[in-house]
Order: C-alpha cells, then sequence, then structure tokens
C-alpha cells in the first residue's frame, strides 16, 4: 500500500513537470557601435523602432551593442534615433525558417544580403556575418560620424 | 502477490548470478518440463497503453492487442499490435502524430515448472516492431516584435521500423486469465526523413529524435481454452519429481 502511495504521488510530480515548456529561441542582428575615425568601440545613447511599428523595440538605453529582430519577410526596416540625429536602416534578408522542437515550434533565421542606410549619424556598416542565428554573435559594424561620439 | 514474488524472484537471480563470478561453474541441469504448458492461443490487451499521458510528455494514449502461442516447449510466438495518438498544444505548436504498429517475436520461458499445472513464465524476449504512421501541424506560431507568424503543415506519412528486446513475466491468476508485465528497450533501425518539421513520434516506439527508448507494459491476458494440438498432448511427458 505503502509503495502504492508512493507511485501515484511519482506520477503526480511527473505530470505536472510535463507541461513545462522551453520557449523557442530567437535570432537577432547584433550591431557593434564604433567610432569612425578611431575604429573604437563606443557607447550611444539610441531609441530604436520598426518602421510602420507603434511600439519601441530599445527606449533611450546607453549601448555598446544592440540586438535587432528581423521580421519574416524579406526586408526589414528600423529608425535609430542617437540622441537628436535619426537614420533608417534597412535590411535586405533571406529568412529560413527552422524547427526547435515539437514543444517549443519553430523559429526563423536569416541570412544577411545587403543593407541601406541614411548617413546622418552613420557613416558606414559593414556585414561581419551575414548568417543571423539564434547564437547571438556580431553580424554587424556600424560606424558613426566622430561628432556624435564625442565625449563617450 | 505472485507477480511481486517473482519481481524479487528476478532480482535474486541477477545477484545470484553476479556473486558467483568465476569462483564455481555448476553444470546446468537439463530442463524437466520440455512439453507444453499453454495450449490454444492466448490473447492480451495492454492496459497501460489508454494511461501514457501520466507519464509522458504531452498527450499520448492508445491501446495495444497481443496474441501468444507456445510453438515449442518454452518458446512462445508473440504478435503485438496496437494504435497511438500523441498530442502536443503549447502556446506555440497544435500537433498531432498518430499511426498503427506490430510487432513479431518470441519470448524465451526460463522459469522451471514445479508442477505439471503450473503455467506460470518468466522470460527473455525478442521483437520487431514497424509502424505506419502519420502527422500533421494543425497550426504553429512564433511571435516577435513584428506580430505572430502563424502556419500550418498538412499530412504527412512516414513508415518507421524498430527491434526490441524485454524481459517480463504471465502469471496465471485464475483457470486461463494471465496477468504480466514487461520491461522494454527498443532500438530504432530507420524512419522515413520528413524535411519539416521532422518526424517525431513513432507510435509503438516513442520519440522519434531518440535511437533508444524505454517502455513498460502490464497486461491482461485469457488463454482460448481450445486444445488444437490434442493429439501431440497425449504423449506429452510427465514430470520427473
Amino acid at each position: 500500500m505503502k509503495q502504492f502511495v508512493y507511485l501515484i504521488f511519482v506520477l503526480i510530480i511527473v505530470n505536472a513537470c510535463k507541461e513545462v515548456y522551453e520557449i523557442p529561441p530567437q535570432a537577432f542582428v547584433q550591431a557593434s557601435f564604433l567610432n569612425s575615425s578611431t575604429k573604437a568601440a563606443v557607447s550611444q545613447n539610441v531609441t530604436v523602432w520598426g518602421v510602420g511599428h507603434e511600439y519601441l523595440w530599445v527606449k533611450d538605453s546607453l549601448l555598446q551593442k544592440i540586438l535587432l529582430p528581423l521580421s519574416s519577410n524579406d526586408t526589414t526596416s528600423f529608425v535609430i534615433s542617437f540622441d537628436s540625429k535619426i537614420d533608417t536602416i534597412t535590411f535586405i534578408h533571406q529568412t529560413m525558417q527552422k524547427f526547435a522542437s515539437m514543444e517549443s515550434g519553430f523559429y526563423f533565421e536569416y541570412k544577411l544580403q545587403s543593407i541601406d542606410y541614411t548617413n546622418n549619424q552613420i557613416d558606414s556598416i559593414l556585414i561581419t556575418d551575414s548568417l543571423v542565428t539564434k547564437k547571438w554573435n556580431e553580424n554587424i559594424k556600424l560606424y558613426l560620424t566622430p561628432s556624435a561620439t564625442d565625449g563617450n | 502477490m505472485r507477480i511481486l514474488s517473482f519481481t524479487l524472484l528476478l532480482l535474486l537471480l541477477t545477484a545470484i548470478s553476479y556473486g558467483q563470478g568465476e569462483q564455481e561453474k555448476k553444470i546446468k541441469p537439463k530442463r524437466t518440463d520440455n512439453y507444453i504448458r499453454m495450449r490454444g492461443i492466448r490473447l492480451g490487451m495492454d492496459v497501460t497503453r489508454p494511461f501514457q499521458d501520466l507519464w509522458t510528455k504531452g498527450n499520448r494514449y492508445g491501446s495495444e492487442f497481443s496474441a501468444d502461442l507456445e510453438v515449442w516447449p518454452n518458446w512462445f510466438s508473440v504478435f503485438e499490435s496496437g494504435y497511438e495518438v500523441m498530442k502536443v498544444k503549447t502556446d506555440f505548436i497544435d500537433y498531432t502524430g498518430q499511426g498503427s504498429y506490430s510487432r513479431i517475436g518470441f519470448d524465451y520461458n526460463f522459469l522451471q515448472a514445479e508442477q505439471k499445472n503450473d503455467k506460470d513464465v518468466l522470460f527473455f524476449g525478442l521483437r520487431y516492431g514497424f509502424s505506419l504512421a502519420r502527422q500533421k501541424v494543425n497550426q504553429y506560431w512564433v511571435d516577435s516584435y513584428w506580430g505572430p507568424v502563424t502556419g500550418q503543415f498538412g499530412n504527412q506519412n512516414y513508415f518507421a521500423h524498430w527491434g526490441e528486446f524485454l524481459i517480463g513475466i504471465k502469471g496465471e491468476l485464475f483457470h486461463n486469465f494471465y496477468m504480466g508485465w514487461t520491461v522494454r528497450g527498443k532500438v530504432k533501425f530507420n524512419h522515413k526523413n520528413l524535411w519539416m518539421p521532422p518526424v517525431y513520434f513513432i507510435p509503438g516506439y516513442g520519440k522519434a529524435a531518440k535511437g533508444f527508448n524505454m517502455d513498460f507494459t502490464y497486461s491482461i491476458y485469457y488463454n482460448i481454452p481450445w486444445d488444437f494440438r490434442k493429439k501431440k498432448s497425449a504423449k506429452t511427458p510427465e514430470i520427473k519429481k
């Protein structure tokens, strides 16, 4: 009888644990901010939102690196506000559907093909790794004009 | 109680064989129960299959039936067949995999009968299993800053096969009524590769991603009292005491 009660107890514990599922992974573009003159890493006060999107992705934060989510379409555009200067970055990419697990479902990974951008604060952009995967690593270097990075 | 005693016996046998080692080599005496003990076909139903949901991740359930026949003394040919369903529904996916499966193989009883009417068996068995199944992703959701992306994958059919080794007991509770359990190791041979999503569940085997699965069964049986080998039985030798 004691063993039976023990078995029921174990089954209850197993049953409670089995409904815990991991959330699916996400792939982000990781961008680093650098001074275009010195090529040194800089921290920037940034606000970021997606073009046509009403919610901010990053709100007024001092960052040296930033993670950007791409959409499942082949083009994703962001507006980045460096203090008062505003730039738009457009990623042209391939989207690849990936399987995480039968509990977590699917997620997307990407291959960067090209990047279009405005030059108000951004001097240039270099793609260092075109594959945007769930293992976050630096994908682009964002070189900013010195005037904006002075003092940081 | 009888089943419990068989379990203890199994553990004892393991302990004794380990303890003896190389110290003494006993000559195994010849079996005195070389006769067909179970006349006719025994039909069984695994009572654990509808309740697999209690110990597996996702909602897994099904039914399984079996038939076995003692073809030679202590050798039982076995056929098992069933149908299983696996459903996984989370915040990210709604999946269903289902299909039928069958296994063929044999059991060898290594429990010597003490009395002529003793039909209890402690056995080792091997099986070859195969399954025809289909899976479907009714809907999936990928959440992101840009809004949720949803989609689905229609029915995908696949075949899989595997091997099993098992150990178990069957004890006669009442005349012609048996009960017993098995513990099984399952080794996957192969299954059809699907691009997206990959095969997740193989009925009768378990999760397809694993090359090895453990399982257990608990079944009830009825031995159909139809002695189609009556003429042979007349020549059955008595047990030497």
